[in-house]
């Protein structure tokens, strides 16, 4: 049981492991929830409070994504704790504004420019999110264990921009 | 709303899951864009292992009649992959996307919390705003549905997991023995 505990309380996992943890949760979203997992959707319901204010009238936001607390906004909150009960096990809990070694090294030491980063990169993903009909967790894992199609052009389509993305920002340290 | 039943489970689904996401280390810059530099596969490693475990079990259930699938992604072909080409961009800039935020900031980092949710929250609402103005037309085109692919091509569903187990097993061969991954460059 010690040893058990142990590899539980490490901070890495064998990403084969973790993976697997992660499809057996899916197998339980499907047969529990009757539903998938995600993360982009439920911040389109908390930005629906947002938006109706901005335009009372405005058709995605009255009809497809209400400002309501929904199962993908619950979701969310679960991912929370899930990634703080991940640390904790670990103790590697720590409040802290940026702590990314090879970020530095690829972008500088500078706080606010990883923190407008972050921002301008939150707005891309989560648009593109709305593109695609989801995030790497609600199109991507959920769609892909399902074997939908969607999800493999949307998978297809990260890794390439991704790859080019990365190209450029590493340049010569690629 | 939400019954309370829901809820709970809800809440213990989403924990599982940014328990996994930090366990596979997701919640780190690194290691998202690592992938992209093709000098670390734990992303591709941990979605193909979770892909196949989950299909290994809701395609014999769905066949047994147990389960019907819900929600399946909508196929559209242009939007899939133009909205997948997007959100490489911003997932190799910022290394992180919508659930390893979450997850991220449930680890105490400010950065995800802060400037990362604001983001999204921006984007969502940007998205909202425009979406009558061009996703209708960009949605019709190559549009399939809510499809699978086993009911698309007409195949038995345990021939295509079977395959796509195969493909992933080939994949992770290739990873680990044969050394498809670069080797990080030194300073």
């Amino acid at each position: 049981m010690n040893w058990l505990k142990q590899q539980i309380n490490k901070e890495l996992w064998s990403p084969y492991v973790a993976g697997a943890l992660l499809g057996i949760v899916g197998i339980l979203t499907v047969v529990l929830a009757h539903a998938l997992l995600g993360a982009s959707g439920g911040f389109e319901n908390l930005a629906a409070y947002i938006g109706k204010a901005i335009s009372p009238n405005n058709m995605y936001f009255n009809f497809m994504m209400k400002a309501e607390i929904t199962y993908p906004v619950i979701l969310l909150v679960g991912i929370f704790f899930g990634g703080m009960l991940g640390a904790l096990s670990s103790g590697t809990f720590k409040f802290r504004t940026m702590d990314s070694e090879q970020w530095k090294k690829a972008y500088g030491k500078q706080t606010w420019k990883r923190w407008l980063l972050l921002f301008v990169g939150g707005i891309i993903v989560e648009f593109a999110a709305g593109v695609a009909g989801g995030c790497t967790s609600g199109l991507a894992i959920s769609g892909g264990m399902l074997l939908a199609p969607a999800a493999f052009l949307f998978i297809g389509g990260m890794f390439a921009s991704g790859i080019v993305t990365a190209l450029i920002v590493y340049g010569k340290k690629y | 709303m939400l019954s309370v039943k829901m809820i709970v489970i809800a809440l213990f689904l989403g924990v599982l899951f940014g328990f996994a996401l930090n366990k596979a280390g997701l919640t780190k810059y690194h290691k998202i864009v690592n992938q992209f530099r093709l000098t670390d596969f734990t992303v591709l490693k941990f979605m193909m292992t979770a892909l196949v475990v989950t299909m290994i079990g809701v395609y014999p259930l769905r066949e047994l009649g147990v389960i019907t699938f819900p929600a399946i992604p909508e196929t559209y072909v242009l939007g899939n992959l133009v909205g997948g080409l997007v959100f490489g961009v911003g997932m190799a800039l910022a290394g992180f996307c919508p659930g390893t935020a979450m997850a991220g900031a449930g680890e105490g980092k400010w950065d995800y919390i802060v400037p990362g949710l604001l983001g999204f929250l921006t984007g969502a609402v940007l998205f909202g705003l425009t979406y009558s103005s061009f996703m209708p037309q960009l949605k019709a085109i190559g549009n399939y549905g809510n499809v699978v692919l086993p009911d698309l091509w007409h195949i038995s569903p345990y021939l295509a997991v079977f395959v796509f187990a195969l493909m992933a097993l080939v994949l992770f061969y290739l990873i680990d023995r044969v050394g498809m991954h670069r080797k990080e460059k030194k300073d």
